[in-house]
């Protein structure tokens, strides 16, 4: 095609435009292969469980293998759970460098040790990821406003609009610049993305998913800068005002956003929660125990005809004080999730009319690496705790051995596989972008020819 | 005021390359133009002279299809450059004042690119013969615009206009600028493509100039065509009277 190589050669020889794709692609790329670095890091501590587990176990085993009842074993086991991260999270990291992906949990009260994470260093989490979902929400539209931001202006200010739109074809000019540029940053962000997926395996659906974001989060900002460069303004003007709908569009309305829900939708923090249910379990000391089986067996009738206690110390008392720990607090976590979840409900809702906030929110499910991940961590984390307690529970209220044998029977995790339903806005959010650059591009019909 | 009308207004408008007839044209609610009537034979050099404001950059405005006339015809070889603008910019070359290029590509290159967006694919050897028909010395061909002269560049364009082998062209102050030997060098080009059977209409305020070059001249007085004489031939005009009677103008 002779009007490729005509503005290809033009293009070329703009050295600011080439260093701005080269530099956008060298982002891009740096950003996969830190993201596919943070996943295979995150691989390697799931795949060092197991063995840890196996030593761990046998450790414990080897001690308490003549005991006489489970409460030793129960007390001491820990149990791995882990959160594979999916083959696309190694573009978006979403809340994974700061929410556990591992985490060893014991039949003790599960609320106290699903929030321990909390307490490490939060501090971290501040600067956030770079990763590809950075690069292209963030930075990729400074890089269309400065490979389009003259388009337009430049060949006015030049003295060359009135030529160029005395020729038959000239119209097309723009069509062709606006076209050739956004094929090269897609495919300074696409290019990195597919080696990325080739070699963690994404799924095909996954993939053009991300595609569709990517491309339509392109489009929006090609067709955002497009509205803007057809008023005819200057170059210094139009480079101003993307700018300043930039920083409105990715920082500030966003930060506003989520100041207020902040404000409309207070969540105590899960660190709160696990220190409600430490006083919960610390406070059962000082009460009665029968009162504390009492209370226990409201809620577990199977165990109430069990043995009564024994005048000293016995672990079904101990492990079902900490269980009423957990449920004492059983409110308090049905809020904090609700909470969390209507804030993600509202987030959503925001993406329906912040491009930047919808595409990020769709890359962090496609990911599965967002807050709905994290709580699916945790159904899975509270299903297997289950499971551990109603393993001890059988020997510790029927007054059972505990033999070498039964270490075999103990319940063992099984992560459940990634859901990565596209969140409900996603159509729109694709849509609305298309829309926005087709505006662009009808636009670029307006262009004043007798400026 | 005494409109020596050359052309006559029987005539059929297939004769014309350039047609205005009883053009009303202007921006907003404010009219530029009264009742226009310009024609161009094929092979025929016009020179509009007139004051600035009057209306001259109007009128190529309109045959350029950048501008409706208000009421009034305007044919470029027969099609109406406003609503049929595509088709009417095949048939007509446009010269700016000032002609600016690519400044990163050479001559060579910015004939390419700009016979490419007039939707013509030329081969090397044709854009070579119509830079060395234009005058550009050979050795500039492939050397980037960036540091022509003013005169070089015309003749960058005027290139681009031989190879587009257009009837029409229309030139916007073409000599403003140049050297007299490049006024003499840019004339002995127009009356080339005088001679290949090209309309030429061009703006100017240059008197002699177009008197050297022009077949008639016409000038413009607030937005009104006064006066048109033969610039060669028996009935050539006095350019000294004219300049004269049209001086206090600055044309």
């Amino acid at each position: 095609m002779s009007w490729l190589s005509h503005e290809l050669r033009l293009l070329q020889r703009s050295h600011l435009s080439i260093i701005a794709l080269i530099l956008l692609f060298l982002l891009s790329g740096l950003a996969v292969w830190s993201g596919l670095k943070e996943i295979k890091h995150q691989h390697d501590t799931i795949a060092r469980l197991a063995p840890l587990q196996e030593q761990d176990l046998a450790a414990v085993a080897k001690t308490y293998s003549n005991a006489a009842n489970a409460g030793y074993p129960a007390y001491y086991t820990f149990y791995s759970t882990w959160d594979t991260p999916s083959d696309a999270a190694f573009l978006s990291i979403g809340i994974r460098d700061s929410a556990p992906y591992v985490l060893r949990v014991r039949a003790l009260g599960l609320q106290a040790q699903l929030y321990e994470g909390e307490i490490f260093n939060p501090e971290l989490a501040l600067p956030g990821r770079f990763d590809f979902a950075f690069v292209l929400i963030y930075l990729t539209p400074l890089f269309i406003i400065a490979l389009m931001h003259d388009m337009i202006s430049g060949e006015q200010q030049s003295g060359r609009l009135r030529l160029l739109v005395s020729l038959p074809e000239g119209r097309l000019v723009w069509l062709r610049r606006t076209s050739l540029r956004f094929v090269l940053v897609l495919m300074c962000l696409v290019i990195p993305v597919l080696l990325g997926a080739t070699i963690t395996s994404t799924n095909l659906s996954s993939l053009s998913i991300i595609m569709a974001v990517i491309s339509s989060y392109v489009a929006f900002w090609f067709g955002l800068t497009l509205l803007i460069t057809t008023q005819g303004w200057r170059s210094v003007t139009n480079a101003t005002a993307l700018m300043s709908v930039w920083v409105l569009l990715t920082l500030v309305l966003p930060s506003l956003a989520n100041v207020a829900l902040l404000r409309a939708v207070p969540v105590h923090q899960g660190v709160d929660l696990m220190l409600a249910q430490r006083q919960a379990v610390h406070g059962a000391w000082e009460v009665p125990r029968e009162e504390t089986m009492q209370r226990f067996f409201v809620h577990h009738p199977e165990w109430s005809g069990t043995a009564p206690l024994p005048q000293d110390f016995h672990w079904k008392w101990y492990f079902a004080f900490h269980q009423l720990g957990d449920e004492s607090v059983a409110p308090l976590a049905n809020a904090y999730r609700a909470g969390l979840l209507e804030r993600q409900a509202w987030t959503n809702r925001l993406g329906w009319l912040l491009p930047g906030v919808g595409a990020q929110a769709i890359l962090h499910r496609v990911a599965d690496t967002d807050l709905l991940a994290q709580l699916s961590y945790q159904d899975q984390i509270e299903a297997f705790h289950r499971q551990i307690r109603e393993f001890y529970y059988a020997y510790l209220f029927e007054d059972r051995p505990f033999g070498a044998a039964d270490f075999a029977k103990q319940p063992v995790f099984q992560p459940s596989a990634h859901n990565i339903a596209p969140p409900e806005h996603t159509f729109f959010m694709l849509i609305l972008s298309w829309m926005v650059f087709l505006i662009g591009v009808w636009r670029l019909k307006t262009v004043r020819l007798d400026s | 005021m005494l409109i020596d009308k050359v052309i006559s207004s029987e005539a059929s408008s297939s004769e014309y390359v350039l047609d205005a007839r009883d053009v009303l044209a202007g921006y907003g609610s404010k009219t530029i133009l009264h009742e226009l009537n310009l024609h161009i034979r094929p092979g025929e050099i016009y020179a509009l002279l007139g004051a600035n404001g009057a209306g001259k950059t109007t009128t190529l405005s309109l045959f350029l299809g950048f501008l409706a006339p208000q009421s009034g015809l305007v044919r470029v070889n027969g099609i109406d450059p406003f609503t049929r603008p595509t088709e009417a910019r095949k048939n007509f070359a446009y010269i700016p004042e000032n002609v600016a290029l690519y400044e990163h590509l050479s001559a060579r290159e910015n004939v390419a690119y700009l016979l490419d967006l007039a939707g013509q694919h030329e081969d090397a050897s044709t854009i070579s013969n119509a830079l060395a028909a234009a005058g550009l010395d050979s050795s500039a061909f492939d050397l980037r615009v960036g540091g022509f002269s003013k005169g070089m560049r015309q003749k960058v364009a005027i290139a681009l206009a031989l190879a587009r082998k257009v009837p029409a062209l229309l030139l916007d102050e073409p000599t403003s600028g140049l050297d007299p030997q490049a006024t003499t060098e840019f004339n002995r080009l127009l009356g080339l493509l005088r001679q290949q059977g090209v309309a030429i209409l061009m703006v100017t305020h240059d008197l002699l100039s177009a008197a050297d070059i022009a077949d008639r001249i016409g000038f413009l007085e607030a937005g009104r065509l006064v006066e048109e004489v033969a610039a060669q031939g028996q009935d050539r005009f006095d350019v000294r009277n004219l300049h004269r009677r049209y001086a206090g103008q600055a044309i």
